[in-house]
């Protein structure tokens, strides 16, 4: 009997152990043709920071990426560990760093499309674009996830994680429904100079973390492929009703400029002290950001404004 | 220009009729325009009121107060400021192309912001003049330092501060390359954008205007003097040189301190004076004064186009600078078709003889090149930095290193062959220093394609590249032969057309980078020219190309020597000088063209590599030739084997490199052999 149950759960696993095989080693299409995986990939290279985001999310260490440096300040989280080597810009990696590197799988997005064949020839290469025209940031980002998982073997991280970010989604939703604070539109800017802000759009990635808050986006149009818009400082001055989120950093001495600035002091979100700073959050980025930008904006939404950038 | 003044009656002239209708519709058409807008919201009276009051009750009183009125003021300005410098240098330089642009100002005003946001940022919140200032007088101050000793010579002047401009252009672009994210409010400020929210910049701004544009005034009178020829100036006992550089140097001031406030829009600065001459400014006062105001006119009406523009569309602003740009092209157009100068630029006769050092041997000179283009390609192929540490690659293994080293180094060599080759052709056939691929516009042909390619979001192979780039450099080509028909294709219409055309591509540059983020970085990489991407069988196709084209070069040595004997001559020796020039400018501009796909439309090869040619005693075209196409390829290869070695693991454009090294080498070289 229970050599009996032993056997039978034991052909189970095999069985579930020859299924599950294939998912890790398979066959995936992809926006530069097709790419076929032996076994999951143990060396990875990524070349855009929403692609080494998402490795970073599945529990994988890449062994190299572009523009490390620039990582740790921009994106920040999830953590890049040492030892991860820098294989060059964003815009243009060093071909020969990453073949020095021997990887099984590069990892990047259609903006590397010239240099799509010559990736090819040092390793399978998987393109995805996270940011184009017509494309909805977290969909994207979340298909890239999945894919990654199903490529590292890793589907169930992949959906822990997805299933996590709405979780997180729904709690801060509902601390601001309780405190009565979606009513009224947001505007989520980046300061650039005193008088230029990015004005990110209903195609942002942002605006999927406004969507899931159940907040409106007060920018109505749709901006370049990244999702924003730069646009001059009086361009926010018409949307009166709406609260105005500044994304950090902003240069230093901007709260002085702007407060001698009888322009932005009239902004009625100023006079109603409705002005939220929060850190830093990677507007760029696959599906982490989203999460990150929820809690810190329900928390400064729910904090209280000021009358000024810090 | 000399030639005006010649012609000039001796009692003041009537001003034409048309100049002052022309002023009062151009004011009037970019008051109104600017205006309607706001007819909605505001009447006349409270819309003529917000230039000094306001209703804190009603916002919209509030917002035409602080942010409409103080950028119709500020556009005014900036517009007269730039127009009277932009006289002024014409006046200085003697040549209707000038401006302060032509010095290098702001490429050195910018150079000065990068510098100060990237190491003191505290600087910037300061006071952002000073950091544009500075970068703009360092700027200036190379331009005399190097032209000192040649006495301001006004072509020599123009070379000097267009290597300048190109050398900080790079420097520029080598910190935003690498630096990108850092420098956002940069992407804006190189593209000018005259947003307001306050009434600071202009009260800040409007006396420094006024105190240099009058101590311009009181300098009128020596200048007047100039413009009876150098000669005839000292003799009068004006002391030429110190005139200029003073006048120069206010010319520098107003420039900076407009120009810091909003960024890069002084194209106004050419087209202004441009336009007062063709409307019939003859004297040296009228020049000044319509100058001036078709400055403030002419910019305020740019202004308002961008700002209904902005309007348009996903709302995302559109700079300034893109607006002047597509006014101030128009305007070259236009004086190009009303220049009648065929003869070549005044003060050209004494200075190429700076560029005749003495004859050398040509077999030694390119045996000497030759050599060391063969060491750069041994050094690039086998000794490179690794992520551990350098390492030599043995000769047996180079077939493996030629995947990532060779095509990209094969097709440097070749741009900065047919660079050197195009550039010879072009300064040969139109007499001009200053002439080179990107002056003619050929690049920049090319370049406005990509550009285009870029804000259109699509995303296109290599082959596309090279495809869309072509059409864009045969484009060019086109054009500019259409336009240079009525004038058989003498040399200054040609750089004025060529100059034309590279402003429209600036103009969507800017509009690129002031939208910002990784597109904008994109193609700065590319308009700089990384070499990174070429494949093999492009780096193979283009070598078959440039032999080809090699070729038939040999067909136009002849010619080349007879055509800037002068028209006249040139025919009586059997020349059909149209036929020969079109044959001539079809070469070149398929040279550059292939260049242009590899290296980017900036380099600064096809400009070098002539001179250098020069500089290294060959005078006769063929040897000039042979040794300019040499050059050309050694430069492109040690800024190749540079741009992957530097930064390691990270890279610059080769282009990029090519006008860095190049650049200091060309100074070095114009202080030396200038005089």
């Amino acid at each position: 009997m229970s050599i009996k149950c032993c056997l039978r759960s034991g052909f189970a696993l095999l069985f579930i152990g020859i299924l599950s095989l294939p998912a890790s080693a398979g066959t995936w299409q992809h926006e530069h043709g097709t790419l076929t995986l032996d076994e999951p990939p143990k060396r990875i290279i990524t070349l855009n920071w929403a692609a080494t985001e998402a490795v970073l999310l599945l529990g994988e260490i890449p062994v190299g990426v572009a523009d490390r440096a620039g990582y740790d300040v921009w994106v920040n989280e999830p953590e890049l560990p040492e030892g991860v080597r820098n294989i060059g810009t964003r815009v243009a990696p060093s071909l020969e760093a990453i073949a020095e590197l021997e990887p099984d799988l590069i990892v990047t997005s259609a903006e590397m499309a010239p240099a799509a064949d010559l990736l090819e020839q040092i390793a399978p290469t998987y393109v995805i674009s996270v940011y184009r025209n017509g494309s909805r940031p977290f969909e994207k980002a979340s298909e890239m996830l999945t894919t990654l998982g199903e490529m590292l073997g890793r589907e169930d991280r992949a959906n822990a994680i997805l299933a996590d970010i709405e979780q997180t989604l729904d709690t801060q939703r509902q601390r601001l429904e309780k405190a009565g604070m979606t009513d009224r539109p947001v505007a989520l800017v980046n300061f650039l100079d005193d008088r230029h802000v990015r004005i990110y759009a209903p195609n942002s990635l942002y605006q999927s973390t406004l969507n899931a808050l159940g907040l409106k986006n007060a920018w109505p149009r749709e901006g370049n492929f990244w999702g924003f818009s730069v646009v001059g400082l009086e361009a926010i001055a018409p949307q009166q009703n709406s609260r105005l989120v500044v994304v950090s950093p902003t240069l230093p001495g901007l709260s002085d400029t702007l407060a001698s600035s009888p322009f932005w002091t009239y902004l009625p979100a100023v006079r109603r002290d409705e002005i939220y700073q929060i850190d830093p959050v990677w507007p760029f980025g696959g599906v982490f950001p989203v999460k990150r930008l929820a809690t810190m904006l329900t928390d400064s939404l729910l904090e209280g404004g000021s009358d000024n950038v810090r | 220009m000399y030639a005006d003044a010649a012609s000039l009656p001796r009692s003041r002239p009537a001003i034409p009729v048309k100049l002052p209708v022309a002023a009062v519709i151009l004011w009037f058409g970019a008051l109104i325009a600017s205006s309607v807008p706001w007819f909605g919201e505001l009447d006349l009276g409270a819309l003529i009121s917000a230039f000094w009051t306001f209703d804190p009750e009603d916002y919209s009183s509030v917002l035409a107060h602080y942010s409409w009125a103080p950028r119709v003021s500020i556009a005014i300005l900036i517009g007269c400021g730039l127009g009277l410098a932009g006289a002024v240098t014409q006046q200085i330089l003697g040549n209707p192309l000038a401006s302060p642009t032509t010095l290098g100002v702001e490429a050195g005003g910018q150079f000065g912001i990068t510098v100060a946001t990237l190491f003191a940022p505290g600087l910037l919140a300061f006071s952002p003049d000073l950091a544009a200032i500075g970068g703009g007088l360092l700027a200036i101050g190379m331009v005399i330092a190097l032209t000192w000793r040649v006495g301001f010579s006004p072509v020599t002047v123009i070379l000097a501060g267009l290597v300048i401009t190109f050398f900080l252009g790079a420097m520029n672009m080598a910190f935003l390359l690498l630096k990108g994210e850092w420098l956002g409010n940069l992407f804006i400020w190189g593209a000018g954008s005259l947003v307001q929210n306050n009434w600071g910049p202009f009260t800040e701004l409007w006396p420094r205007v006024a105190v240099l544009a009058i101590l311009m005034l009181l300098l009128m009178r020596p200048l007047q003097l100039l413009q009876l020829g150098q000669t005839s100036a000292s003799a009068l006992g004006a002391r030429v040189g110190l005139i200029r550089a003073l006048a120069l140097f206010l010319v520098v001031l107003m420039t900076a301190t407009v120009v810091s406030r909003v960024g890069v829009v002084a194209f106004v600065g050419l087209a202004a004076p441009v336009l007062a001459r063709l409307l019939g400014a003859r004297t040296l006062g009228s020049r000044l004064l319509w100058s001036t105001l078709m400055g403030g006119g002419l910019l305020l009406l740019a202004d308002t186009l961008a700002r209904w523009a902005s309007t348009w569309g996903d709302g995302s602003l559109v700079p300034t600078g893109t607006a002047t740009a597509l006014i101030g092209g128009p305007v070259i157009l236009l004086a190009l078709q009303s220049f009648r100068n065929t003869h070549h630029m005044p003060g050209q006769e004494t200075s190429p003889a700076g560029f005749l050092p003495k004859r050398r041997s040509p077999l030694v000179v390119s045996g000497i090149v030759a050599a060391l283009l063969l060491a750069t390609v041994v050094v690039s192929m086998g000794w490179a930095p690794g992520l551990e540490s350098w390492h030599w690659t043995a000769i047996t293994q180079w077939n493996e290193a030629w995947v990532w080293r060779g095509p990209r180094l094969l097709a440097a060599i070749l741009a900065g062959v047919a660079l050197g080759l195009a550039g010879t052709l072009i300064q040969r056939m139109t007499g001009n220093p200053m002439g080179s691929p990107e002056m003619l516009g050929i690049s920049g042909g090319a370049a406005l394609v990509m550009v285009l390619i870029v804000l259109s979001g699509a995303e296109v192979g290599r082959l596309g590249q090279l495809g869309g780039a072509t059409l864009g450099a045969a484009g060019a080509l086109g054009l500019l032969i259409l336009l240079a028909r009525k004038h058989r294709f003498a040399g200054n219409q040609l750089l004025l057309g060529g100059l034309a055309l590279y402003v429209f591509m600036d103009a969507g540059l800017r509009l690129v980078m002031a939208s910002g983020g990784t597109v904008a970085s994109q193609l700065l990489n590319w308009m700089y020219g990384s070499t990174w991407l070429v494949s093999e069988v492009e780096a193979f196709g283009l070598l078959g190309f440039t032999v080809l084209v090699s070729g038939l070069l040999l067909l136009v040595v002849r010619p080349l020597t007879i055509l800037p004997l002068g028209d006249t001559a040139a025919s009586s020796l059997g020349l059909s000088v149209s036929r020969v020039r079109l044959l001539l400018l079809l070469l070149a501009a398929v040279l550059t063209a292939s260049a242009t796909v590899v290296i980017g439309p900036l380099s600064f090869v096809g400009l070098i590599a002539p001179h250098l040619a020069r500089v290294l005693g060959q005078q006769t075209v063929g040897h000039q030739m042979i040794v300019a196409a040499l050059v050309g390829g050694l430069l492109l290869a040690v800024a190749d084997y540079l741009s992957r070695i530097v930064v390691f693991p990270n890279q610059l454009p080769a282009g990029l490199l090519a006008a860095l090294v190049g650049g200091v080498y060309f100074l070095w070289g114009l202080s030396r052999h200038g005089r």
